[in-house]
């Protein structure tokens, strides 16, 4: 290709355009988890889909929506609170243990992140998305505690039932969907509270596919 | 609905329609869309700018969300030419005054960034909502203390609008003044 008519770089996947601002496992789980690896995609250098993509002109832009994601985790978990006390230096130092995959350095400070105080039972809401391919949105997010007023721990099926009733079938019928996080199906039992302190995405949130049930 | 949500979707519900009604009253244009759970005002505004070398008609679309993360409104904005072809975040900010320009660059959070729409999934300009209760906060306390009626998104977006182009009129305030 000649120099001049190379523009902005954008990957695709059977025709569909794959956001970057998504975490690459759950663009993965959403769109192909069916594929065997290394997923096959195509990348393009012309014809940016300006109505899909947002753009993407350098490094910084994925620092900036990285943090802003974390930023917003945040103000879910502890009303901005951690973050906010936060120096400019663990920003950075959060952005860069990511980057250069410094499991260690990234934690220091996430670990902070994923803290509640001695006399609650978790965070004051979670942070999550949910994610169908046959809906318009792209997503759904919402308000959901992670403890009940009874004190009891609410689970995945408990957020599935309040936020996304026709995801879960009827008991005695089969389920049509798979609930998948990180390309495994947590159990619906499991506490939502452990889910957002153990599974979640570098950037904090819970991003958690519906798929429908593979049909081999 | 939270006892202490400072301010609930409720309430943003409730200074939308009050705002809506007003905007009918003088046509210009903006209206109330539901989605399933989703609540936006979206406005089609055309306006005519002059771009560096030539006449250009740009037309801007506005959409007021609220945020449940941090319980306020955001605002997200799209500008294209005639033609369909989308500003750039450059040409965006090329059209920003002056005087908001400083106080944009401060931080990244108070700038204009590309994100996507959380019910269109399509691109479009937000300004970052965090520091939005810190100058929402003393707006709402003054006019508590002169006893003045105050509609949030009216205030909101009379501070927020102009950076980006938005310019509410004044009889926005009238009315929001002369509600119970």
């Amino acid at each position: 290709m000649r120099q001049e008519d190379i523009s902005e770089i954008w990957f695709e996947h059977e025709g569909t355009p794959l956001k970057w601002h998504y975490p690459i496992g759950l663009l993965f789980d959403l769109l192909a988890s069916s594929s065997a690896l290394p997923w096959n995609i195509t990348v393009h250098f012309k014809g940016f889909p300006e109505k899909d993509l947002l753009h993407c002109p350098s490094k910084d832009t994925i620092e900036a929506h990285f943090m802003s994601c974390v930023k917003e985790a945040d103000a879910l978990k502890h009303k901005s609170q951690v973050i906010n006390e936060m120096q400019k230096k663990d920003h950075k130092q959060l952005w860069m243990g990511l980057h250069n995959d410094r499991f260690d350095q990234f934690w220091a400070i996430n670990r902070k992140l994923m803290e509640y105080p001695a006399e609650e039972s978790g965070f004051r809401y979670i942070p999550f998305r949910i994610y169908q391919t046959t809906t318009e949105r792209p997503f759904i997010q919402k308000l959901f505690r992670p403890v009940a007023t009874d004190g009891q721990l609410h689970t995945l099926g408990d957020l599935l039932k309040e936020v996304c009733p026709s995801v879960i079938a009827p008991e005695d019928g089969e389920r049509k969907n798979q609930v998948m996080i990180h390309g495994i199906e947590p159990m619906l039992e499991t506490p939502l509270q452990w889910l957002s302190e153990h599974l979640s995405y570098p950037d904090n949130f819970l991003h958690i596919s519906i798929i429908p049930q593979p049909t081999d | 609905m939270e006892e202490d949500e400072f301010f609930g979707e409720k309430t943003f519900q409730h200074y939308c329609a009050e705002f809506i009604k007003h905007s009918q009253q003088i046509g210009d244009g903006w209206e109330w869309r539901t989605s399933k759970e989703a609540l936006e005002l979206p406005l089609d505004d055309s306006e005519v700018t002059e771009a560096a070398a030539a006449t250009e008609v740009i037309k801007y679309e506005y959409h007021v969300l609220y945020s449940c993360s941090y319980q306020v409104p955001v605002l997200y904005f799209r500008a294209s030419f005639l033609d369909g072809r989308p500003l750039s975040l450059k040409d965006i900010w090329e059209g920003v005054h002056e005087c908001y320009k400083m106080r944009l660059q401060q931080g990244p959070w108070d700038t204009i960034t590309q994100q996507e729409h959380p019910i269109l999934g399509q691109p479009f300009f937000v300004l970052h909502p965090c520091k939005t209760n810190e100058f929402m906060t003393p707006v709402l306390k003054n006019s508590r203390k002169i006893n003045r009626n105050v509609n949030y998104i009216t205030s909101w977006l009379s501070i927020v609008g102009p950076v980006v182009g938005l310019n509410l009129p004044l009889s926005y305030a009238r009315a929001a003044s002369q509600n119970e």
